[in-house]
This record gives C-alpha cells, sequence and structure tokens, in this order.
C-alpha cells in the first residue's frame, strides 16, 4: 500500500519524465503527448506561452559553398570560354571531371555541352542563355537559375557567395562568379584582359559589356 | 516511515536528480548522443524506452 503522498510525487514524476520526453521527440506545444501539456498536467493553472523551436527535422539543409579560389588558367582556344567557366564552377565545388588536370577537365565540359551542336569553334556556345551549362551543371547536382539580369542583382546573388557563370552580349565571353571585391563583381575570366576586364567586373563594365545572362547556383 | 516507504522515497529522490540532470542537458544543448544528454538521462530514468524514442531535438545554427 503507498501512501497518497508518495502516489501523488510517483505521478508528478511520472509526468514530468514524459514531458522531458516529448521535447526530446520534438513535441513542445499543443495538447498530449507534448512537453506543454504535461506540464499543464502538473499544475493545471499554469498559462503557458509556448514557443516551439525550430527542430532538426524543420532546420534547412547545410549549404554546400564554392571555393572561390579556385584556380582559372588561361582558355587555349577562342572559343571555349564558357565550357571554361562552366568547368570552373564545376571545379570550385569539387566536381570537375578531372581534379587532376584543368585542361582535360575543360576537354570533357565541352563534350558535356555538346560538341560541335552545342558549342563549336565557329560560334562558341550556340545558346547564350546558357542553358546547356545549366544542364551539364545539374547533371553533376549543381542545380542553378538563369535570368538576365542587372549589375545591382549580380552583386546582390555574387555576394552570396554560391558562385555561378555569365556571359554578356556585346563582351561575347562567360566568365565565372567567384563573389564580390568591394564595389566589384569578382569574377574568375580565363581571358584575362579581353576588353579591359580583368578579375572584376565594375558597374561601368557592366553596363558596356551586357545584357548579362546569368546562371547562379542555387542549390548544389 | 517503513523500509516501503524509504525505498520509495529513495526511489523519487534519485529519479529527481536524473530529471534535474535531463533539463540542465537540455539547457545546454545536449540532447542525443551520451549519458549527459538528455536521451541519456531519460535511459536512466526509464530503461523501458531504449529503441522507443524518436529524438527530433532542437537545431543550433
Amino acid at each position: 500500500m503507498t501512501r497518497p503522498e508518495i502516489q501523488q510525487l510517483q505521478d508528478q514524476q511520472a509526468y514530468l519524465t514524459a514531458a522531458v520526453r516529448a521535447l526530446l521527440e520534438g513535441q513542445w506545444c499543443g495538447g498530449p503527448p507534448s512537453g506543454q501539456a504535461f506540464v499543464g498536467a502538473l499544475d493545471p493553472n499554469l498559462t503557458i506561452d509556448c514557443r516551439e523551436p525550430i527542430l532538426e527535422s524543420g532546420a534547412p539543409p547545410d549549404i554546400n559553398y564554392p571555393d572561390p579560389n579556385e584556380s582559372m588558367p588561361g582558355q587555349l582556344y577562342s572559343w571555349t570560354c564558357s565550357a571554361c567557366a562552366c568547368d570552373w564552377l564545376m571545379r570550385s565545388y569539387g566536381r570537375g571531371f578531372n581534379a587532376g588536370d584543368i585542361y582535360n577537365s575543360r576537354e570533357q565540359t565541352v563534350y558535356a555541352i555538346g560538341y560541335p551542336n552545342n558549342i563549336n569553334s565557329s560560334y562558341g556556345l550556340m545558346d547564350g542563355s546558357g542553358s546547356q551549362l545549366q544542364r551539364v551543371l545539374g547533371d553533376v547536382g549543381i542545380q542553378t537559375a538563369q535570368g538576365w539580369l542587372t549589375f545591382d542583382q549580380v552583386y546582390a546573388i555574387a555576394a552570396q557567395a554560391r558562385g555561378g557563370c555569365m556571359s554578356g552580349g556585346a563582351w561575347y565571353h562567360w566568365c565565372g562568379i567567384r563573389g564580390v571585391d568591394n564595389d566589384t563583381i569578382w569574377i574568375a575570366n580565363s581571358a584575362p584582359g579581353y576588353m579591359s576586364v580583368w578579375s572584376n567586373l565594375n558597374r561601368a563594365d557592366f553596363n558596356r559589356l551586357g545584357p548579362f545572362s546569368c546562371v547562379m547556383v542555387t542549390e548544389a | 516511515m517503513d523500509e516501503q516507504e524509504q525505498a520509495q522515497i529513495t526511489q523519487l529522490q534519485q529519479q529527481q536528480m536524473m530529471l534535474t540532470q535531463a533539463l540542465k542537458a537540455a539547457l545546454e544543448g545536449r540532447w542525443v548522443g551520451g549519458a549527459d544528454t538528455v536521451e541519456g538521462w531519460l535511459l536512466a530514468i526509464d530503461p523501458g524506452l531504449t529503441g522507443e524514442l524518436s529524438p527530433d531535438p532542437p537545431s543550433y545554427p
């Protein structure tokens, strides 16, 4: 026979244990079996302003960032800038076709884009929006969005440091997007100095060389 | 107080200590994966929960 006082303590202990279990299992607020409900059972006079935390099951996935300092050697052929930019972006995420040989990696990128129908020595990349680059990137798990963007839009996205590629219509050249550097867009340029652009693209360059099609990483 | 009551009180005291430790672990963000975690203390309180828990702890960015 258990004394009523001890029985009450045992019941309260069971409620406390159940409350802690509910919190561990992510059931914080609302009706039973929540932490709020068990604490409310312990003391029905309590007014609980219950606030749920962000749980591991609901937390956003970790963002995978590229290495913005990934090297960009000069291009060997005049028509391969898009492949160089695409290959750079893949390598910056550690997903290049050949980590030990950049030029081989670029060659494989040319074929992945689709030589000669999608890229060739006469025109370079056939679809200037970058749709074939998006396909190749998607095949290695780098999801992208494309848009014809303003300098401010590209700058804002580049500042997120997720990487990308872009091409200016008047520039007729693709480059990788490393990030931002002060008030310029920091680029990975396989033709440094071409049309007076090196490793940074400022607002005046952007307006002079556009319009720009931008392929920006959304998930990788 | 007889012997049985003393044993019940002792058990309640031990459980209260473990619940206190569980709450301390929660406040300190240790939920799973060890003895000094919420999960560890709950299993110590009630070994019958082994294999029954489905942890979904808070995320700490």
